[in-house]
């Protein structure tokens, strides 16, 4: 049934792109690999890895592994509200309704038998020790060998060590599970195709500081979450480019100066995955979000020369993975480079990196003169939502904004 | 010329009237029930009959609260937060802090000197310490509403309501009748459990209240018995309490009302 649903996405999403030859259309050229990438997940003749989300994806591309971080199974969940049927099974089989419902999503659908069978399974410290636990316990439903990546919160030279001999570690893991080495000349493309992905990202969020800013409340959803998976491939460098130059399209034609923009956001963390309708009302509201939290280049350019070095110390400079006060430092920064009026923090129930931090976080927002809206909002599970509250909750932040 | 605030809450529906000096020339506070087009109907026209005046007299129409939207007839709706929050400082202008409890929801607001919200919190996720909650406490203590209020007088045991959940604390009151606690012991329990939750609401936007004047607007504050609770939880001689706090809102939205026709 997945399959087809993925099949089907490719398709139509296709269809539209051959109907509009001259468009840019970077954002369904964005969801069109993203189908693929579920596509390949669900057709049986894969190697396949469940991973954490701080995995090093192009890695484990250049091994030949199709590989994806479980969240982005419970987003997508979400997002075609699907997800019901699967809390409901991950309910019934004892997992608390205020756990953290991306994972409780995928763990509904690992029991009904609605995931494709991994071949083994990576796991990662970072983000949250939630999904760790999550994808060990898909290790013992599928009894399949599981890989731990402890990912260390400081960026110092010993961390990066202990990470980088871990990574080379997995090579050796991974390899056994696929009777296929890892190639330096493969690994050395697909770091390629990363730093060539990483600059234009660089250049895209450039583009996006502009005031009033090119995006708009949808155009880079999730994407730095998202494309780590895409950017150790070409299709990935071709999708960054078309993010490029969408955006150069709107400044050159004035796209920007008729948006509205009353209000610049920071979004603090992941979006809202179900249909919510929180971009329409903010953009009813001429609010705007013109940077998300985790869209930002933090990491150095990967050296072919020292992979494993590279790779880790990218693993580590991850806001998900860092310490409070440097993931604040790091929003700080975005807050001043973006020229934001304020943020909002949804603060995902059950969720380490949306609640534990929050006190913390609206104190260094505060510190810059960033007002802070936090809300209380189960960003993939939408049933125990009440739409007025969280209306009049964001209505009066851009009130008080205004 | 004359100004209409309304504002639609769970439980009351409220309407001032105001002329272009901010003087209410009159105001109606009437039960929202289940057909809210009929309460904004209603509250209209008490409001509009008792100062005397025409439809046409009114010159804007600002609603506000949960069914803000439903008053068909307004010229903008704004959020109660930014209602109350222009109401109490036309009522208590030195108001800095200032605690709505309504119906459905309680909030803390930090004003600055000007009565512009600065930063606010409000209750999540369910409607512990609101007026539904008295109201099912109410009802298991088998007292009217009205009697809530003077209800702890006297109480002298230390006794607070460990749940906070509408449901378990009602379970709660149940076995504490149940166990021959007086009515005034469970009630002063009560009004400290509601204090301690307004008063973490309260130092989510303003860690230290001191020389910042505390006022407390919405039905809840007619309860005088929550009300010293509060101030007593926070270490305040007193808390300022508006003659009408149910009016507060729909004050604060007919002021506006009047601040946008005079810049339109």
């Amino acid at each position: 049934m997945m399959y087809e649903h993925f099949d089907n996405a490719v398709k139509g999403i296709k269809e539209k792109l051959n109907n509009d030859p001259e468009g840019i259309n970077a954002r369904k050229k964005y969801v069109l690999e993203l189908s693929r990438l579920g596509r390949k997940l669900y057709s049986k003749d894969e190697t396949i890895a469940w991973c954490g989300v701080t995995a090093p994806f192009d890695l484990l591309s250049a091994m030949g592994v199709t590989s994806c971080f479980v969240e982005f199974v419970g987003a997508m969940l979400a997002s075609t509200q699907t997800a019901g049927y699967f809390f409901e099974e991950a309910e019934d089989s004892g997992f608390a309704t205020d756990s953290c419902a991306y994972h409780r999503a995928v763990m509904g659908a690992v029991l009904k038998n609605a995931m494709p069978k991994p071949d083994f399974i990576i796991g990662t410290s970072s983000p949250c020790t939630a999904g760790l636990a999550i994808v060990e316990n898909f290790a013992h439903q599928y009894k399949k060998d599981f890989f731990v990546l402890n990912v260390p919160q400081n960026y110092t030279k010993d961390a990066i060590k202990f990470l980088a001999a871990q990574v080379e570690e997995m090579t050796l893991f991974v390899s056994d599970h696929t009777q296929r080495p890892l190639s330096m000349e493969k690994l050395g493309m697909a770091l390629e195709n990363f730093n060539r992905s990483s600059q234009l990202l660089k250049d895209i969020y450039d583009l996006a500081k502009t005031k009033p800013s090119p995006v708009d409340n949808r155009l880079l959803r999730d994407f730095g979450v998202v494309m780590p998976l895409l950017m150790g491939t070409k299709a990935g460098v071709d999708i960054c480019q078309a993010f490029k130059d969408e955006l150069n399209h709107r400044i050159a034609t004035g796209w920007h100066h008729v948006s509205k923009e009353k209000t610049r956001l920071m979004w603090i963390q992941n979006r809202i995955q179900h249909p919510f309708p929180m971009d329409e009302m903010l953009d009813d509201l001429g609010a705007k979000i013109v940077v998300d939290e985790l869209n930002n280049v933090t990491w150095e350019p990967m050296d072919p020369d020292n992979p494993f070095e590279s790779i880790a110390k990218r693993m580590i400079s991850i806001p998900f993975s860092m310490d409070t006060s440097e993931r604040i430092r790091l929003m700080q920064n975005l807050a001043q480079d973006y020229q934001i009026d304020g943020a909002i923090n949804p603060c995902h129930w059950g969720c380490r990196q949306g609640t534990g931090a929050r006190g913390l976080i609206s104190k260094g927002m505060q510190d810059i003169n960033v007002p802070v809206l936090n809300l209380e909002i189960d960003c993939v599970d939408s049933r125990n939502l009440s739409k007025g509250q969280i209306e009049t909750r964001v209505e009066a932040f851009m009130e008080m904004l205004s | 010329m004359v100004f209409l605030g309304i504002d639609v809450g769970s439980l009351s529906c409220d309407a001032v009237l105001i002329d272009k000096e901010k003087n209410i020339l009159s105001y109606s506070v009437i039960p929202t029930g289940v057909k809210n087009i009929e309460s904004i109907a209603q509250v209209k026209k008490n409001v509009m009959d008792s100062a005397g005046i025409m439809e046409k007299d009114i010159q804007y129409i600002i609603s506000t609260g949960y069914g803000r939207n439903r008053v068909q007839e307004r010229d903008r709706a704004v959020t109660e937060i930014t209602c109350h929050a222009k109401g109490i400082k036309h009522m208590i202008p030195e108001t800095r802090i200032l605690i709505d409890i309504g119906g459905q929801d309680s909030k803390a607001l930090r004003l600055d000197t000007d009565g512009n919200v600065v930063d606010f919190a409000m209750n999540d996720k369910c409607a512990a310490g609101t007026g539904r909650f008295l109201e099912a406490m109410a009802r298991a203590l088998e007292v009217d509403i009205n009697q809530l209020g003077d209800l702890d007088k006297g109480a002298t045991s230390d006794l607070v309501l460990s749940s906070m959940c509408t449901v378990f604390a009602e379970s709660e009151v149940v076995s504490l009748i149940a166990s021959g606690t007086e009515q005034k012991e469970i009630a002063k329990g009560l009004n400290r459990a509601i204090a301690a939750r307004t008063n973490s609401l309260v130092k989510r936007v303003a860690k230290n209240i001191d020389g910042l004047a505390v006022s407390m607007s919405g039905g809840v504050a007619r309860n005088k018995g929550v009300v010293k609770a509060i101030a007593e939880s926070m270490n305040l001689e007193k808390i300022n309490t508006p003659e009408n706090p149910d009016i507060v809102g729909a004050l604060g939205a007919a002021i506006i009302a009047f601040e946008k026709w005079k810049t339109k």
